[in-house]
């Protein structure tokens, strides 16, 4: 009998992942949260807008022959969009959630490509309306041919921020700034690894020969220190700060704009593989907590694979490739993986992602983010915004000799509220090692992954195998 | 270890290790107390429990230890120096029956209860959908409702708890696992991962684990661990006032002052774990969706489970072992709510031999020997 295989997430190492697991004959049950296929780097527009996504050419031409090879096997696989796998148990068992029904699936394997999200540095006013995510505001324009604001002012690290602006400045938006941590140099001197993803490099030259074009002020070194503005943001200062990322004085700069987007890398949906007790490595650049996989994505926990940017952030083309290996790996026999032929067979596969991985490596380094950039929030920065914790709550909490994750969360409530520790815990840690914390350690993962209305919890299918 | 030697040894940092730690120093300044627990700070059942305190019980044991501690409660933030506060809310606890027998058993307790000057009374099922209008009419008989009776947040009541005992010198050392006890001399000999220490006496306050330390010593102390499972919903707007706890579906409600709504859903399980079971959103949903119709479109945001105690006649297990010097204080799954008056009931009688308190002279581990059982109406024996 075939064997049954869940994979949850529609990217790149997702859709891949599908593609090679049902070309070996497995059961293929893909579940995304979103409506069509993609993920976040290869997010397609509504079919009802005509347009551009306004990238590269050869990124476009990426993203539409993996999808247009996803959707061939479409009628072979069961394909659940707008459905959310809200909790994995290391019995295997996962718990999804569409409409206003729930369900949990069992199957001989289950692979995790869940992605990541962006993580931001707080800064005072980073909470005012008109401040968000660098990716936040490409997404609009990706999927709603929408413009974030009037004027926009893009910072951060690695390349992101340039292709943000990029592509604001295509979609005929005003980019009045754009602001990165680390100079584009600080990967140049790897040549070899350049050279590898030379692909990546032209696109990324383009995008910034656009900005460029446009002549945008661009200021190196600089991050957003203060937003002005109550309601709305009014404009953003930045400053220049030196290598251990202390803003260096009378550097600041103020510019008018009604939009921040900023981005200071990425940290991994992780919390399935967390909840399903699967060993965790901590790796910050990478993605923070990640699953601790083989070469074939196999976790500690028998049955779940993990692959794609959540098992370590290396992009769309190194998440392709490992999706290519790790669906072929979930949908083989444990011990048919053994064989010298089975990796014979992947070599393709397994020598792409190794070679790209090589320039990711190198495109590391754009994503450092120094620890004196976390003295930017003050005291009355909010921190957590699910329940407004500030940085003086959370400073008492630290100076108290609450320094775990699991103690700040239950003496401050950090962590505890709607969006569960997704957006503050890498901030709530990285504050914590400032205050002398011990080894980076996890918060306990707990379900829900997401969070669920109690009559859809009700309403659950009866259980069954995909 | 800063000092190996304390006049009394607390084992278990909970709501009743930090309570008995808080009035040990207060009767007492120059006594060395020590705390020592085996997780991090809040990581046991008190951390994990919902919260609310009542003293709508049925009998006068229970009756007193809550009006004691409720007490307490209202001016934590004042004796225990902590303007923060805990967390208080006093919008009352309404007790649920769904069964004609359920309602005559709150009935009767109501009346032990005005007898002890508990502001309590009877509701028909209107009153009650009057309190809580997302409450479900179906099978609702009545209820019994007090309008002292509340919540505080455990997290805070211990964080309250550990500073003051700190600031009155209580040495509290967390992530320290008591492998031992052993008698020595006229005290003890505790031995831990990181060395020993002798106290001359020892107060076990960890619950289920009791046993794991008492019985190679030959103590019997009948206790089993009891597994709670709960959840918690996003902030909403305030829509149950009242804490409520239905006697039939097993559920407690608490919605706390933030919004959030915590249910604690109980049922048989077996083991100490402390992960939420696979099954367990899927068995609690529909149960809480038939007692409170109302609530049902509020998103859970997390399921937790906490292990917490029952004994034999599920009442507190608190007092003297047959060796002398070694104390026990058993919750009997009220840990939280009735901690402050076992702090106080320990302490005097750890320090003073004080064993003459009504509540604690009936409460001794001696009485399941002596086939004695304390029968508390208002609890389903599971």
């Amino acid at each position: 009998m075939a064997r049954s295989l869940v994979i949850v997430g529609a990217g790149p190492a997702g859709m891949s992942a599908a593609i090679a697991a049902q070309a070996r004959g497995a059961r293929v049950t893909v579940v995304d949260e979103a409506a069509r296929p993609g993920g976040q780097i290869y997010r397609q527009a509504h079919p009802a807008l005509i347009g551009d996504d306004f990238a590269e050419a050869s990124e476009r031409a990426r993203k539409e022959r993996l999808i247009g090879a996803f959707e061939r096997v479409l009628d072979r696989i069961e394909y659940r969009t707008e459905t959310s796998a809200f909790a994995l148990f290391k019995t295997g068992e996962l718990h999804i959630a569409s409409g206003s029904r729930t369900e949990a699936l069992r199957a001989d394997a289950i692979i995790l490509t869940t992605g990541v999200r962006e993580i931001a540095v707080p800064f005072p006013g980073w909470t005012t309306p008109g401040v968000m995510y660098a990716g936040g505001a490409q997404a609009l324009l990706k999927s709603q041919s929408v413009l974030a604001g009037r004027s926009i002012v893009v910072c951060g690290t690695g390349p992101l921020p340039i292709v943000v602006a990029a592509q604001i400045l295509r979609a005929g938006g005003s980019v009045a700034a754009l602001a990165t941590l680390n100079s584009l140099k600080v990967a140049g001197w790897q040549l070899p690894a350049l050279w590898s993803g030379r692909e990546l490099v032209r696109e990324g030259l383009r995008y910034l020969t656009t900005v460029i074009r446009a002549r945008v002020p661009r200021l190196t070194s600089y991050v957003p220190v203060r937003v002005n503005g109550r309601e709305q943001v009014e404009s953003v200062v930045l400053a220049r700060v030196d290598r251990r990322g202390v803003v260096i004085p009378r550097t600041e700069r103020e510019v008018a704009c009604d939009v921040v987007a900023v981005n200071y890398g990425f940290t991994a949906n992780n919390e399935l593989a967390a909840m399903a007790g699967i060993t965790m490595r901590h790796d910050p650049p990478r993605g923070g907590w990640l699953p601790v996989v083989d070469e074939f994505g196999r976790t500690s926990v028998a049955r779940i694979f993990a692959a794609g940017d959540a098992a370590g952030l290396r992009g769309a083309l190194v998440a392709e490739a490992e999706g290519q290996a790790v669906g072929a790996a979930a949908a083989a026999d444990p011990e048919e993986i053994t064989r010298p032929d089975f990796r014979a067979g992947l070599a393709v596969a397994l020598a792409a992602r190794e070679r790209l991985s090589a320039f990711q490596d190198a495109m590391q380094q754009l994503l450092l983010v120094p620890s004196g950039l976390w003295r930017l929030p003050t005291d009355e920065t909010i921190i957590c915004r699910c329940e407004n914790v500030t940085l003086a709550a959370l400073r008492d909490a630290l100076t108290a000799g609450y320094l775990a994750p699991n103690t700040i969360k239950r003496v401050t409530r950090a962590g505890m509220g709607w969006c569960g520790g997704r957006t503050c815990l890498h901030a709530v840690s990285a504050l914590a090692e400032l205050h002398g914390a011990p080894l980076a350690e996890m918060m306990t993962p707990r379900p829900l992954a997401r969070p669920i209305p109690l009559a859809s919890l009700a309403n659950r299918a009866p259980a069954g195998r995909p | 270890m800063t000092d190996q030697v304390a006049d009394v040894l607390i084992v278990g940092a909970g709501a009743f290790g930090l309570s008995a730690a808080w009035h040990m120093a207060k009767r007492r300044d120059a006594a060395r107390i020590v705390v020592l627990d085996e997780g991090e700070f809040a990581s046991g059942a008190t951390g994990r429990n919902g919260a609310g305190f009542r003293m709508q019980w049925g009998l006068e044991l229970n009756i007193r230890l809550c009006q004691e501690s409720i007490r307490f409660f209202e001016t934590a933030a004042e004796t225990l120096d902590y303007p923060r506060g805990i967390e208080l809310k006093q919008d009352g606890y309404l007790v649920l029956a769904h069964s004609e027998s359920a309602f005559e058993r709150l009935e009767s307790a109501v009346r032990t209860q005005h007898r002890f000057g508990v502001p309590s009374k009877m509701l028909d099922p209107d009153e009650c959908c009057r309190i809580v209008p997302s409450l479900g009419r179906k099978g609702l008989v009545g209820g019994s409702f007090c309008a002292e009776d509340g919540s505080a947040s455990p997290f805070l009541w211990l964080d309250a708890l550990l500073r003051a005992s700190r600031r009155e010198g209580v040495d509290v050392r967390y992530g320290t696992r008591v492998e031992s006890v052993a008698r020595s001399g006229i005290g003890f000999h505790v031995r831990t991962r990181v060395g020993t220490i002798t106290a001359g006496k020892v107060l076990l306050c960890t619950d289920w684990a009791v046993p794991d330390l008492v019985a190679p010593l030959g103590i019997d102390i009948p206790v089993v661990p009891l597994p709670k499972e709960i959840l918690v919903t996003a902030p909403a707007p305030q829509i149950v006032k009242p804490i409520l706890v239905s006697l039939e579906h097993r559920i407690a409600v608490n919605q706390v002052g933030r919004g959030s709504i915590v249910f604690t859903v109980s049922r048989a399980r077996d083991g100490r774990s402390t992960e939420s079971m696979p099954d367990f959103l899927s068995f609690a949903a529909p149960k809480i969706v038939d007692l409170v119709p109302g609530l049902a479109h509020l998103p859970v945001l997390r399921a937790w489970a906490g292990v917490s105690s029952v004994t034999p006649d599920m009442q507190p297990i608190l007092g003297e072992t047959e060796i002398e010097g070694l104390y026990v204080a058993v919750s009997s799954y009220r840990g939280f709510m009735t901690s402050p008056a076992v702090g106080r009931i320990m302490a005097a009688m750890v320090l003073e031999g004080d064993t003459n308190d009504p509540v604690a002279s009936q409460l001794n581990a001696r009485r399941f020997a002596a086939g004695e059982m304390i029968v508390e109406p208002l609890l389903n024996q599971e």
